[in-house]
């Protein structure tokens, strides 16, 4: 069945049709303009869209924009009155998308729902994306999968902790996904507002509330009413800003900036750091009493150093991605992928999805492979893995010795007695150890 | 009067597009658990569209009367 979004100003069609093709069996979500046709693109799986061209804020393209962003393997169908409209959008947009022309009937519809994208059956045969976001079958991913579902069950706000690049939003979204929930997926970046700003974004503002606000404008509590909310970087909200977030999430009421009534919320709060919880308390990042709102239910996502396992299956998902998005068929060489589980990707999949992408666009033509680089590292996980002393959980002691050996030496310019007597060893054990990781490589 | 006759195409579309929609899902609610009482709301969607249209065909017959360039074609005509 298809997961239809359907985007239309006349609210009698709008509601006609989503009851019609509910009663098909699909699931639809319905918005009456771009702006909430957006905030529900976001991290969500629609087979199928079908937009009104002209809507009162902007057009059904501007949707498509936003839709195409988060998938490529979406089936589109404009609503228009008039088939000569066709050719001028094609010439805009290709071929690919189809048109619906009023009065629709349930022929055209099912027309329209049979079609399926011919990528969207190759991305199909590859790659299982857990909850329609996730990538990995590793242990500790399945650990990850079990916490998702059982906590997607329950209203209770979850509190994401893990590395940059590890792929917060992507489990925010998968906990979303998995709950069914019938409101959207809101995301916002608490360390992206300013000061004054930020209060107006969370809570919403009336008009005339202050200099500039011409509009009523609901805040996100609003706009994830019935959904989740995805409050990023929740670390970075200034530390006198956060009782206005506690007293929302006590006492499940937001009002307006300007406004006299509270609206009652109805959201499931997601937040997520990247610092560890001791330093979140440490460095009074979070106070203490929002810490125990937020993080109800704590998930820490696993480093992609410490499921290694997954490292050809997120290559393979993200070449496919590129060859989607390319039309082409670059494959990577046996080697290549050997170097890539080997590396620690301090940055994640985010830096891994990086490296790919640039080893794509430098591609060789002639055998259809990616190219990597001499050095697969980039400034900032260098940057990253000298201030973490490469001291994190899960490493072995071995694995700390060789890298402190190996940035000691660094360091030093490779001058091995200098290094030998600044790490308080004899020579001998230094080239003892060295030693024995190149016996190690070459095994 | 070009202007009133693109007009009115355009605000006699939608309703008929919501009469079309409504009169599948009448149908399909009727076919798949007889549930009368939403059929008639159906149908009484569909009534109001249906006056809508009529309500805007009266209206540019209406400024079609007042339609200076109609006038001096009926006076030629007579």
């Amino acid at each position: 069945m298809a997961n239809i979004l359907l985007v239309d100003d006349d609210t009698k069609f709008l509601n006609a049709t989503t009851d019609l093709l509910q009663m098909l069996g699909h699931t639809v979500k319905g918005a009456s303009s771009v702006e909430e046709a957006k905030t529900m693109a976001v991290a969500s799986n629609y087979t199928h869209a079908i937009l009104d061209l002209i809507l009162p804020d902007g057009s059904g393209l501007h949707v498509l924009d936003a839709l195409n962003a988060e998938n490529h393997n979406l089936q589109v169908a404009l609503v228009t009155g008039h088939a000569s409209i066709k050719s001028f959008v094609m010439n805009l947009y290709g071929p690919n998308i189809k048109y619906l022309i009023k009065p629709i009937d349930l022929e055209q519809l099912n027309a329209f729902l049979a079609s399926t994208s011919s990528n969207a059956a190759k991305q199909d045969s590859g790659i299982k994306k857990h909850f329609g976001h996730l990538v990995g079958e590793s242990a500790v991913m399945q650990k990850l999968y079990e916490m998702i579902d059982r906590v997607a069950t329950t209203q209770a706000n979850v509190m994401l902790v893990g590395e940059s690049g590890a792929g917060k939003e992507e489990v925010a979204a998968s906990i979303h996904f998995a709950s069914q929930a019938r409101g959207a997926f809101v995301p916002i970046n608490c360390g992206a507002f300013s000061t004054e700003l930020i209060n107006s974004e969370l809570f919403g503002h009336e008009k005339g509330a202050f200099t500039g606000a011409i509009n009523r404008k609901p805040g996100v509590f609003e706009l994830a009413q019935d959904g989740t909310l995805f409050l990023d970087e929740i670390t970075e909200m200034p530390i006198d800003l956060q009782p206005n977030l506690l007293r929302v999430l006590e006492s499940r009421k937001v009002t307006r900036l300007g406004g006299t009534s509270a609206l009652d919320v109805n959201c499931r709060v997601v937040s997520a750091t990247n610092r560890p919880e001791h330093e979140i308390a440490r460095d009074k990042k979070l106070r203490e009493d929002l810490y125990f709102r937020l993080a109800v239910f704590p998930i820490h996502i696993p480093p992609l150093r410490m499921r290694k396992d997954d490292i050809p299956l997120l290559v393979d998902h993200f070449l496919t991605d590129l060859n989607l998005q390319y039309n082409a068929k670059i494959g990577i060489r046996e080697e290549d992928l050997n170097r890539l589980c080997q590396y620690d990707w301090p940055g994640n999949v985010r830096e891994l999805r990086h490296c790919l992408h640039r080893a794509y666009i430098m591609a060789d033509q002639a055998t259809g492979k990616i190219r990597l680089p001499e050095r697969i590292q980039s400034p900032f996980s260098r940057l990253e893995t000298t201030q973490n002393n490469g001291i994190h959980f899960g490493k072995t002691v071995e694995d700390v010795e060789k890298e402190l050996i190996q940035t000691t030496l660094e360091h030093l310019d490779g001058d091995k007695k200098k290094a030998a007597e600044m790490l308080g060893i004899s020579l001998k054990t230094l080239y003892n150890r060295l030693n024995s990781y190149t016996n190690t490589c070459a095994e | 009067m070009k202007r009133s006759t693109s007009a009115l195409i355009h605000d006699v579309r939608n309703p008929l597009n919501t009469i079309s929609i409504n009169a599948e899902l009448g149908k399909l609610t009727l076919q798949k658990n007889g549930d009368i009482t939403k059929a008639i709301q159906i149908f009484e969607a569909i009534l109001a569209e249906c006056r809508l249209c009529s309500k805007r065909i009266t209206e540019l017959k209406d400024s079609l009367q007042d339609d200076p360039a109609e006038v001096i074609l009926k006076e030629e005509r007579n």
